[in-house]
């Protein structure tokens, strides 16, 4: 953990309101270089504005955020050049094949790729000649996962990345997180699921109604929580119905 | 698909009809009743002229017939006891004035040439006509209606393509990944720009290739016609954009976007002489529909293909659409949500 000292984002004081209501409320906050910081919290909580307003796509309303020592809100452009992007749902042009699509955001980096070489990353190659829609849930999220590659990014940004696919196709997006964030690159992701955070994360920040309530890793969260005095209901089980259903339907990747 | 429909098979839909219509050419009906006398110079030349249809029956069906305007006229021949003078009594019926004239004049022609061979004046008349005709050519439906059929697939592909194209990339988040990356918002209308552009070029060359070949569409100077049309086509589209983009901006809803294309181009397509000449419109209504987009790129296709005028002849036009589309473009930024 030592080598994940120097800060690359720095979020501080930061404020969004949508008119009358206040979706970021004041959240402060560092992600170190080279970690996976998971950003936690219920529907509604501030995750995906807090997020959008880092990348530079909604203008905060008060407060500073700095990525590798660049001030978004002054430099934009230069933000954009260093990050990679996948939002939640966002749709592609219909009419272009997986190396077509990777060939336009090259172009609009202008950077050169090899977009093979950025399918064999996500283990797409076999459909490099498909249309995004003709994808499965889980490949769909892989593409975008290589879409936000085409810059060679310093820092990606993964906007709730595994919802919606089958525990398969989950923890197989995991593996490849964890390998992407292996040869350097900081990963910032949102999430639902607690066990996505414990496994992956480095330390997430835990969101509610636009406040940041904890900021730790998973260990030390749990931790404070015992020495709290905390104790669960019933008795932890050795295995769970995740655990049942992986073993009954194996690990293997399903692509429908 | 849209913009394949309004763009590519109304336009040449439509020319075909009007090609169709085009050809048929301007025919007067006249009823000769039972008691016309029909032995004489004047019915004999009457019946030789290939636009005029002589009708023969009774003189109550034939005054039904003028009422409802199947016959234009009914021509009565009387001749006087005795000698050889005849009066012509013509009865015209007033549903088709512009028929109504052509008999009175056709009717007038042929007595006075008549009464000049009769009293022998005709083979040296004082006062000689000498007409000739410098254009082989008739105007035809055709040659209005094309230019008009270039302005409609052009407003049709400039408003329908980009508001529908653009709020379709709006709702699918298209744009929005792409503003992740450094483009710049411009960069990516100008690319929406151009991809319209070679749209319209397609239609502009395939809908004159069709008038031309098939219609026998008149291009006065030919090839540089055709390239002034081309011309004028992208000025035309650089002016109809505006409305696009500045309907695209409006709203990511198509459903609210569809009243609002319709409020735009309906009245133009019906206003701007796009199917017929403004001037046959009321004329408190003729300042408003002259002063259209649509109408500024129709006076000006038509200035220079129908009128035969030179180029410069549609610069004010020009003019007129560059205003237009100023204001659209600067609404348009004002107004723009990319989300």
């Amino acid at each position: 953990m030592s080598k994940l000292s120097t800060n690359i984002i720095i979020v501080n004081k930061l404020t969004k309101k949508f008119g009358d209501f206040d979706a970021v409320k004041g959240i402060s906050f560092n992600v170190k270089k080279g970690e996976i910081f998971g950003i936690l919290g219920p529907n509604g909580a501030g995750k995906t504005t807090t997020l959008e307003t880092i990348e530079t796509l909604q203008k905060q309303t008060s407060g500073e955020i700095i990525i590798d020592g660049v001030d978004t809100l002054t430099n934009s452009e230069h933000v954009k050049r260093i990050i990679g992007v996948q939002l939640q749902s966002a749709g592609f042009y219909p009419e272009l094949n997986l190396i077509e699509l990777l060939n336009l955001f090259a172009s609009l980096y202008g950077v050169d790729i090899s977009p093979m070489e950025m399918l064999e990353k996500v283990e797409l190659t076999d459909k490099a000649k498909s249309f995004p829609v003709r994808l499965s849930g889980g490949q769909r999220q892989r593409f975008s996962i290589a879409l936000t590659l085409v810059n060679t990014p310093k820092v990606i940004f993964l906007d709730e990345p595994t919802t919606g696919l089958d525990p398969q196709a989950r923890i197989h997006l995991w593996d490849m997180i964890s390998k992407i964030n292996k040869q350097g690159v900081t990963v910032v992701l949102t999430t639902h699921y607690m066990e996505e955070a414990q496994k992956l994360c480095n330390r997430v920040a835990i969101m509610e109604s636009g406040r940041i309530v904890a900021l730790d890793t998973p260990d030390n969260l749990i931790k404070n929580l015992l020495k709290s005095g905390f104790k669960k209901k019933i008795e932890v089980k050795q295995a769970d119905l995740e655990d049942v259903f992986i073993n009954l339907t194996g690990r293997q990747l399903r692509e429908e | 698909m849209s913009t394949f429909f309004f763009g590519f098979l109304f336009p040449v839909v439509f020319i075909s009809i009007f090609g169709l219509i085009g050809n048929s050419t301007t025919v007067v009906n006249i009823g000769i009743p039972p008691t016309s006398n029909m032995q004489n110079p004047i019915y004999t030349a009457l019946n030789k002229i290939s636009f005029v249809k002589l009708n023969k029956s009774n003189q109550l069906a034939l005054e039904k017939q003028l009422k409802l305007g199947k016959i234009d006229a009914i021509v009565n021949i009387i001749k006087q006891d005795n000698v050889s003078h005849y009066t012509v009594n013509v009865l015209e019926g007033n549903t088709n004035p512009q028929n109504a004239q052509i008999v009175n004049s056709v009717i007038t022609q042929i007595v006075d040439k008549t009464n000049l061979i009769l009293t022998g004046m005709s083979n040296n008349p004082p006062v000689n006509v000498n007409i000739k005709s410098t254009s082989v050519r008739q105007l035809r439906y055709i040659d209005f209606a094309l230019p008009g059929m270039i302005g409609f697939s052009l407003l049709s592909t400039a408003i329908f393509g980009t508001v529908f194209g653009l709020i379709f990339l709006k709702k699918t988040l298209v744009i929005k990944r792409m503003f992740a990356t450094p483009m710049h918002p411009l960069i990516f209308l100008t690319a929406q720009g151009t991809s319209r552009l070679i749209v319209v070029l397609i239609q502009t060359i395939l809908i004159l290739l069709i008038g031309v070949f098939v219609f026998k569409f008149y291009l006065p100077d030919g090839m540089i016609t055709f390239l002034q049309l081309v011309l004028l086509s992208i000025f035309g589209l650089i002016a109809f954009l505006g409305f696009g983009y500045f309907m695209a901006g409006l709203t990511n809803d198509e459903n609210a976007a569809n009243p609002m294309i319709n409020l735009v181009t309906l009245p133009q397509f019906l206003l701007s002489g796009t199917f017929f000449p403004t001037s046959s419109l009321p004329n408190w209504l003729e300042p408003i529909a002259n002063n259209l987009p649509l109408s500024y790129f129709n006076i000006a296709v038509r200035n220079i293909t129908t009128s035969g005028e030179p180029f410069s002849s549609t610069l004010p036009y020009l003019l007129g659409m560059f205003v237009w589309s100023m204001v659209m473009y600067v609404l348009a930024a004002r107004t723009f949500k990319w989300e």
